[in-house]
């Protein structure tokens, strides 16, 4: 079931049509490209929106993933580094985000740091491969996990404000 | 490899974008967190719109309210205001005051927002109605335009003369109207008044001319000059001049002209409250009010002149003929009761509407004194003053026993008199009747009308013997209808004049009475001796008889001879006590009654005298008699024989001279037999003719077979002729034919001793 804010963060970022893995040379190329248009359209849509939270970078050939995203929490700015890997199974399997920063301070994450992704976004992944690509993942997935777990754990203390956190 | 270099330029344009700065905005969130912490802090003041979503300045809703009011003509409600406005009704209430402050020209009313141009325009629109309709009440208005009375009031009198131009009734200040309007309904109220000539509720004529009736009344005055109200009150009526002039013309005419004026003529006429009407009109007038009219003195003179004139000419005056036809007899009384004066009245007798000089009665009565006299005269010798006289008495007497010897004894006295009353003769008892059907309070002489009602009434004269003795006088005079007043006020004084006579005639009896009464004593006593002397003689004879007829014949004697006796005694008691003289048939029980009321000095004697009477001895009779005459203060003479001789002489004789002139054919043979019977034993006998056959039997020894036979063959036809069988006509041609025979012998009977 899609909900009304899915469909809503939806909206904002266009869908990918290319099907193919790192494993497809040409067409993983041409994945790529859709993946960076569709990460630079939802980047840019969350900048008007004054809604930007996560820088995002990957290595060469687009199979590693790493940068940083933050969240505001009572006009404080809490920032953790986040990385994944593009599976050989890419588009079929969702990337496993992870945030190594947290790995061992909450429940809802695997070894590692990944994050422990809610049960109705795998089968919404599956529903819409290819059409769905990392801005997907990050806004399905990181978002609301972060929008729901930072602000508990920073309610238990686990996570505190580090002034000053390196740009 | 070109594709390589595109991902790379991705990459770049990708890293570019992320690290290009994000656009200066304050999310909508920002600006609600902003816009709440701002309010928290005080630092501004917002309204909320009641959708949340909006926030308003107090000054901007200020603003908006002026010119929603403004959109909506002047006038707009305040909950229509918050929904136009899209913010809480409690804002705009708290804002309102705002609203108000320093605009003057905004009203709050009802929850209303009303501003001058609003009412200017409506007092416009009143202005225009007023104009149509002539009048507006303030209490319409408010149903019109749903405002309240005060504010509307207000409005009107400011705007008055500004804007609206009319008058404020001062009656009642929420009416308002035109002068024109005024000026209409008064031409209309003159034009209905003008119209009217009697008198017509108030209420008719608002009917009439559509005018409420407030308006009425107060417009009255300003214009009425035509007539009155009774009141300034609903039911009122109005009362035109011309009318009221014309009744108070119609009245004094009246009034002149016939010196009265009559009540009922005056409610015909429409004046209900004649009283007060008349004491206004006749103020100058010296009037006299009577039951059912005034009167003017010159009536009252007239009335006076007659009266004199009556009394002088000594005859009688017809007030309801000399008065006008209306007055009823209460006015007639009133005016006797003015015009007689105490002197007047001493002369007069009113009767009716009749006013009688007391000559004119006089002379009526003067008529009657010859009967009067002669009733007098009459009741006296009849015995009947006596009567009344006597129970007078016992009734004065039974009135004074009453404190000692209670009423039983009263009551007993009642009864005997209306037992005596029953018994003593038709007349008296329809006398008495007659009294009591009478109307008492007619005449003075009520009370002792009342008293003698209850007690015992002699009438000298009975209502139908004065009816007829004055009916033709007053035929003569036309006075017929008041005969029986006349009767009613004459009755009794004449009764009286009667009694007054009767008195005298008694009076004068008495006297002559009590000179005689030693002479009556003596010869009472004489006669008694007589009496008691033949009862003697009789005796004597009787003694002869055989022995079974002697009790017959002592019975008869006691019977007849003895109870004369008594009966003389009593009566010679009875005049003696001034008592009723005793009846001659006076049985055993009205005698035992009589001598009960004797005194104890009569009393015993006489009881037992009469109680003699009815025994079986003569001797017992004589002894008794003896002792009662002693009573009396009689003395029985000694028994003279030689006197006794004479007696017995006498005695056949007067038998003999009976016996000679009689013509009954029974009694012959009962005084023959007697005359036989004298002569033969030379005593005297007193039989009935029951006995005339023992006597019979008992005389054959001094007769002579002959004359015996003839004897017992008239007596045989006696009785046959007695039976009054079919014989007896037959029987009586034969006693005819026989009784000078038995005549003849009983004169020429000799004593057969004195033949020898």
């Amino acid at each position: 079931m899609v909900d009304e804010v899915t469909r809503k963060t939806l909206s904002n970022i266009p869908l990918l049509k290319i099907k193919a893995g790192p494993r497809d040379k040409e067409l993983w190329v041409e994945r790529l490209k859709e993946e960076y248009q569709t990460l630079i359209k939802y980047v840019s849509a969350n900048k008007a929106a004054d809604n930007d939270w996560f820088r995002l970078e990957s290595n060469k050939e687009g199979t590693k993933w790493f940068g940083k995203c933050w969240v505001i929490h009572e006009l404080l700015k809490y920032e953790f580094d986040v990385e994944f890997d593009i599976a050989v199974t890419y588009p079929m399997t969702a990337p496993e985000i992870a945030l190594p920063g947290l790995d061992g301070k909450t429940a809802k994450m695997y070894r590692g740091g990944k994050i422990c992704l809610s049960d109705h976004f795998k089968p919404l992944w599956a529903r819409n491969v290819p059409k769905f690509g990392i801005g997907h993942a990050m806004a399905l997935g990181l978002g609301p996990w972060l929008a729901v777990e930072i602000p508990d754990l920073i309610a238990k203390g686990v996570i505190s404000y580090k002034e000053k956190v390196a740009e | 490899m070109a594709d390589w270099e595109e991902v790379k330029r991705l990459a770049a344009d990708f890293q570019k974008v992320q690290l290009s700065s994000t656009t200066q905005k304050l999310s909508e969130r920002n600006c609600i967190e902003i816009v709440s912490w701002l309010l928290e802090k005080k630092m501004i003041d917002l309204i909320f719109t009641s959708d949340g979503k909006e926030y308003l300045t107090p000054s901007q809703l200020v603003q908006d309210i002026k010119s929603e009011l403004y959109v909506n003509g002047g006038r707009i409600n305040l909950v229509d205001l918050a929904k136009l406005i899209g913010v809480d009704l409690a804002h705009i209430n708290a804002h309102i005051n705002d609203v108000l402050k320093g605009q003057k020209d905004i009203h709050s009313v009802l929850g209303q927002l009303i501003d001058s141009s609003y009412i200017t325009k409506i007092a416009g629109e009143i202005n225009e109605k007023l104009i149509q309709q002539g009048q507006i009440n303030v209490s319409k208005l408010t149903i019109q335009y749903d405002l309240p009375a005060e504010f509307l009031q207000q409005t009107i009198e400011k705007n008055l003369d500004k804007l609206i131009f009319g008058k404020q009734d001062k009656n009642d200040p929420r009416i308002f109207f035109t002068e024109s309007f005024i000026a209409r309904c008064k031409a209309r109220i003159r034009g209905a008044l003008g119209g009217l000539t009697r008198p017509t509720p108030v209420a008719a004529i608002l009917a009439q001319i559509d005018i409420t009736e407030k308006l009425f009344f107060s417009l009255f005055d300003q214009t009425s000059m035509y007539g009155n109200l009774t009141s300034r009150l609903a039911g009122a009526q109005y009362i035109p001049n011309v009318y009221a002039r014309s009744q108070n013309e119609w009245v004094q005419n009246f009034y002149k002209q016939n010196g009265y004026v009559e009540f009922d003529a005056l409610i015909r006429i429409g004046i209900s409250d004649y009283k007060n009407y008349i004491k206004k009109q006749f103020a100058n007038e010296k009037i006299l009010q009577l039951n059912s009219c005034v009167v003017n003195q010159s009536i009252l003179d007239r009335i006076e002149a007659d009266i004199d004139e009556c009394i002088s000419s000594k005859s009688y005056v017809d007030l309801q003929t000399n008065l006008p036809s209306v007055f009823n007899e209460n006015d007639i009384k009133l005016v006797l009761d003015k015009v007689l004066t105490n002197q007047k009245l001493q002369q007069t007798l009113v009767l009716n509407c009749f006013v009688i000089s007391k000559a004119f009665i006089e002379k009526i009565s003067k008529d009657c004194d010859e009967l009067v006299k002669e009733k007098a005269k009459k009741s006296v010798e009849s015995g009947k003053y006596q009567q009344y006289q006597t129970s007078l008495q016992v009734s004065h007497k039974s009135l004074k026993f009453d404190d000692v010897e209670e009423k039983v004894d009263k009551r007993e006295e009642r009864r005997k008199k209306a037992a005596g009353g029953k018994t003593g003769g038709g007349t008296q008892g329809r006398e008495t009747k007659t009294k009591s059907t009478k109307k008492p309070g007619r005449t003075t002489t009520k009370q002792v009308d009342d008293f003698e009602e209850k007690k015992v009434v002699l009438n000298i004269l009975t209502e139908e013997d004065l009816t007829s003795a004055i009916q033709m006088p007053l035929e003569e005079e036309g006075l017929d209808e008041l005969m029986q007043p006349i009767i009613d006020y004459l009755l009794p004084k004449l009764n009286e004049q009667g009694i007054e006579i009767a008195g005298n005639i008694y009076a004068t009896t008495i006297a002559d009475r009590t000179a005689n009464r030693r002479q009556t004593h003596n010869e009472i006593q004489n006669k008694l001796n007589v009496m008691v002397g033949d009862i003697r003689l009789y005796e004597k004879g009787l003694k002869l008889l055989p022995a079974d007829c002697q009790a017959q014949l002592y019975k008869y004697l006691l019977k007849t001879h003895c109870t004369d006796v008594v009966t003389e005694i009593l009566n010679y008691v009875a005049a003696e006590q001034n008592l009723n003289p005793v009846n001659e048939n006076f049985n055993n029980d009205q005698r035992l009654k009589f001598i009960n009321d004797l005194p104890q000095e009569y009393k015993t004697p006489l009881a037992n005298l009469t109680k003699t009477l009815s025994g079986q001895s003569v001797d017992d009779f004589m002894a008794a008699v003896e002792e009662g005459l002693a009573a009396c203060s009689m003395i029985i003479k000694k028994i003279d024989k030689k006197k006794d001789r004479t007696t017995i002489l006498a005695h056949k004789h007067e038998l003999l001279e009976k016996l000679n002139s009689c013509t009954d054919v029974a009694l012959i043979l009962h005084l023959a037999i007697l005359v036989i019977f004298t002569t033969a034993t030379q005593n005297m006998l007193h039989a009935s003719g029951r006995h005339l056959s023992s006597l019979l039997t008992f005389l054959k020894q001094y007769l002579s077979e002959e004359e015996y036979s003839e004897f017992m063959l008239y007596y045989d036809f006696v009785t046959l002729m007695l039976a009054a069988g079919s014989e007896s006509e037959n029987a009586k041609e034969k006693l005819k034919e026989k009784y000078p025979n038995i005549v003849k012998i009983a004169n020429e009977y000799k004593r057969p001793g004195a033949e020898k």
